[in-house]
Parts: structure tokens; C-alpha cells; sequence
């Protein structure tokens, strides 16, 4: 058989597993498929043939393809901004939807919840959080994660605190703190909240029928192309209620159409109803 | 050097203790210089600001972080941003990844030659310098397999030399060079 090329091979995967990555970023797509040969000591037509006959070996793939780094409170400004702007904006109403795009293993679907107690609007509060890989999504659910990872956060935890109010409850009022295991977990009221689902923002059907106040999609959009990019911006924008806010991460910007769509402040994009031409 | 190549894009990685160095070079190189400058130099991760202002307070030409799929224009100096990889892409545009750290690092300054490898091919420099990490090497080494030319800072110059040493292990780079011969260079670009 031929050597196929990583477009190829995007294709065929295309053809017989429920995921399409043709419209990744080209360069990123391919060294990330490079790593998946190189650490199963596969040439790429074996790795292809391998996709078809072992249908489990496909949410691997996925797995080790996409990427889910995600940390607590990461970028301190934007959650800064949630709980000085965007979230005391919302209070008036009956309910806040959410939905957390690309949640990967759930620590921010935690860090948002954790701004909504502290500004007692949890029980108006309905999360969705969604992500393309399976295992992710347990991990979510579980709200478990490394205690020493994570120590560094737990600090930008009490520095968030330090900068925005006087009494904010303890880090320990949210996680159960296990050293021995090296462990902190999600407790069960927060926990309790999100209904964490598999789907795959880029071939599947946005599934919720209700519009939301903030869409989180963060360090998600830069593995796709441009086209990609704004095919789902699009899907945002429409899910989105007037004055709804999109996050995106910090080094992510709306190209195109859309950008005339938002006002951006930072990363938060408020979607509006006219246009802005003067965007910058 | 060959006169008549119209470069894509320079490429420069260096370590965290490679900013005087980095500064030193945009201060002194020409104002006209036309050719994008992409930058890679590890950053301590919870620094996030003060890096690239500290640059642009220097340099002869504009610095920036990045976002993702902004497209690399000529006289401009790219700075990968805190926390992320940076890629070349084929359109010449840069993305950005948040993937695990490489050697330790994101951003990796492999991960940015490798990719600018790939896109530019022969029509690229990349200059390695300082660096108490080996991240770099590999990528420098990928610049020369895909006939970009090579310029590693000559080691006995180096505040750390692990880098360089390590780069130079792999390969015979087109030049090893001071501080002051790479400027010179460049502004003979």
C-alpha cells in the first residue's frame, strides 16, 4: 500500500469514524498525528487500518489528537471580570445558562461555579459542559485532581480572593483537600450542578435547545483553521442570548464577519446587535 | 550566504536569561530590516506581562505576542506568549497550541523551528542562543534537514551553553557566531 499523506488520512477517517478533523490546523493536526505514530511505532497507513478494524482504538486516537490542557482560575483577569462585570449583570434573572465548549476535564466548569457562590446566584445557575473526548468528560464528572498539580492554583485561588472581596469562603469550603492521595475533589453542591455531555462541536448538532448568558470556550478554536473558526463563532453567536458573552482564551481572536459581531473587553466578546466597524 | 534568497521569516530561540542578549540584537538592528523576526524564548509561567513591553522599549522594530492565526508580516517580531506553543503554518499565519509542555517548556522553541521547518523550508534563517535547556536543538537541527540556513551563537559567548552545546552536538550549522556577528549579519540580509 502506498504511503498516504495526513490529509488522507483525515479523509478516510472522515469516512468511517463519527469525528472530522480535515479542517485543523494543518501544522498542529499533523505533528500531533506524528506523535500518535511515533508513541505507537506505527507507519500511517497501519495507523489507519489499525481506526477501522479496532473501532475502541478511535476514541483513543481522539484522546492522544486533541488536547486538554486546562487548569483552576487560569488567566485570573477574566475571572476577575466575570465576577466584577459580567456576572452581577445577570442577577435580575430567573436563569443563567452556561455552557462550557471544550470543558476538557472540568476545572474551569469548577472555577465558574465557584464566582457564582461567592455572589450567591448558584441556584439560578444552569451549567452544560461538553467535550469530544470521552475520557475527559469522566474526569469532569469526577471533579477529582492532583493535589500538587494543583497547589500553584490553589494560591491563584486566594490571590482572586485577595484582589476581589473581603471574606470569600476558603478554598476547602469547594474541595475536599486529600494529601495522602495526593487529591483535591470537586464537594458534591458544586459538583452536583453541571450535566457534563460528550459532543463534538465541529461535525454534531449544537443539542440544547435554550440560549445561553456566557458560552466558555476557551484554547478550543486554535486547533482549527480559519474557515472551521468561523463556522463555529457562528454557532455561538446564534446560541447566544443578546448580551451574552463568549471567553476565549487569552491569545485567541475573532477574525472575519463575526469580530464586527462582539465588543471585545480582554478575552470576554459580548455579542451585539450592531455592528462595530471600528473594531481594533 | 546566498544574496538572492527571499526570506520567509527569522527565526530565534533563546532561554529565559537570553533577554539582555534578545534586546541587544532588536536595538541594534536596521529600522527598514523587511523580513518577519519570530521569536521563541522561554518565559517563567507566571510572568505573564512585562516581557514583550520590555522588548519593545529596545527594539528597532515593533514586538508583539501573537494571537492565534494572525497572519506574520515583513519588519515585525512575533513573541511567542506566555503559556502557549507557537507554529508556523503553511499560510504564514501563526497558531497557537496549548498543549503539555516539550523539554519542560511552552512555549517550546523546538516546537516553533520545527513548524517553521515545515512552512518555510530553505527559505528561512534560525538562530539559536543562549539557553541553560537543551529544547531548541532538535528544532534547529529540523531548520537544517529542510536546507534553512543555521546560525547557532558561538558557545564561549553563551552565559549558559547547554543549549548551544547541545545543538551543536547534533549537527554543523551553516555559522557559529557573537552576539555582535549576528547582528551583522542580519542587517545584511
Amino acid at each position: 500500500m502506498a504511503e498516504i499523506n495526513f490529509k488522507e488520512f483525515l479523509e478516510e477517517l472522515k469516512k468511517h469514524t463519527p469525528y472530522n478533523f480535515c479542517d485543523y490546523s494543518d501544522n498542529s493536526i499533523q505533528r500531533r498525528i506524528d506523535k500518535v505514530l511515533k508513541e505507537h511505532n506505527l507507519q500511517i497507513d497501519e495507523l489507519l487500518a489499525k481506526t477501522k478494524s479496532e473501532p475502541e482504538f478511535v476514541e483513543q486516537l481522539v484522546d492522544d489528537i486533541t488536547v486538554n490542557t486546562t487548569e483552576l482560575f487560569r488567566n485570573k483577569e477574566t475571572w476577575e471580570y466575570l465576577y466584577n462585570k459580567v456576572i452581577p449583570g445577570l442577577k435580575s434573572k430567573t436563569n443563567i445558562n452556561i455552557w462550557h465548549a471544550g470543558c476538557s476535564t472540568g476545572q474551569e466548569v469548577y472555577s465558574n461555579l465557584i464566582l457564582f457562590n461567592e455572589l450567591d446566584l448558584l441556584d439560578k445557575v444552569k451549567v452544560v459542559a461538553s467535550d469530544i473526548n470521552k475520557k475527559v468528560i469522566r474526569s469532569a464528572k469526577l471533579g477529582e485532581y492532583d493535589y500538587k498539580f494543583n497547589a500553584q492554583y490553589i494560591e491563584v485561588f486566594n490571590e482572586l480572593w485577595n484582589g476581589l472581596k473581603t471574606n470569600p469562603k476558603p478554598f476547602e469550603h469547594y474541595f475536599n483537600i486529600d494529601e495522602d492521595h495526593d487529591k483535591i475533589i470537586a464537594k458534591d453542591f458544586i459538583k452536583k450542578i453541571p450535566k457534563f455531555i460528550k459532543h463534538d462541536l465541529v461535525v454534531e448538532d449544537i443539542p440544547f435547545y435554550q440560549k445561553f448568558d456566557i458560552i466558555f470556550c476557551r484554547n478550543v478554536l486554535i486547533y482549527f483553521n480559519p474557515e472551521l473558526q468561523l463556522k463555529i463563532v457562528r454557532k455561538f453567536f446564534d446560541k447566544l442570548h443578546d448580551g451574552g458573552v463568549l471567553i476565549l482564551g487569552t491569545h485567541e481572536a475573532l477574525h472575519g464577519f463575526f469580530k464586527t459581531r462582539f465588543v471585545k473587553h480582554g478575552m470576554v466578546y459580548t455579542k451585539s446587535n450592531t455592528f462595530h466597524l471600528k473594531y481594533k | 550566504m546566498q544574496k538572492n534568497i527571499q526570506y520567509k521569516g527569522i527565526v530565534i530561540g533563546g532561554s529565559a536569561g537570553s533577554f539582555s542578549l534578545v534586546s541587544k540584537i532588536l536595538s541594534q538592528i536596521k529600522d527598514d530590516f523587511k523580513y518577519p523576526i519570530i521569536l521563541c524564548m522561554h518565559r517563567l509561567k507566571h510572568i505573564r506581562s512585562g516581557l514583550v513591553e520590555g522588548l519593545n522599549l529596545k527594539s528597532n522594530l515593533p514586538v508583539v505576542e501573537p494571537y492565534d492565526k494572525q497572519k506574520i508580516e515583513g519588519g515585525k517580531v512575533y513573541l511567542a506568549p506566555s503559556n502557549y506553543h507557537m507554529f508556523v503554518e503553511f499560510d504564514a499565519t501563526v497558531s497557537l497550541s496549548a498543549e503539555d509542555v516539550l523539554n519542560h517548556s511552552r512555549p517550546s522553541i523546538d516546537y516553533t523551528f520545527s513548524s517553521a521547518a515545515t512552512s518555510f523550508r530553505n527559505k528561512m534563517v534560525g538562530i539559536l542562543l543562549t539557553g541553560a535547556n537543551k529544547d531548541g536543538a532538535q528544532g534547529i537541527f529540523e531548520v537544517h534537514t529542510k536546507q534553512g540556513y543555521t546560525i547557532v551563537q558561538d558557545p564561549n559567548t553563551c552565559d549558559v551553553d547547554t543549549m548551544t552545546k547541545s545543538a551543536l552536538q547534533l549537527f554543523s550549522p551553516n555559522q557559529v557566531l557573537t552576539p555582535e556577528e549576528i547582528v551583522v549579519f542580519l542587517n545584511n540580509l
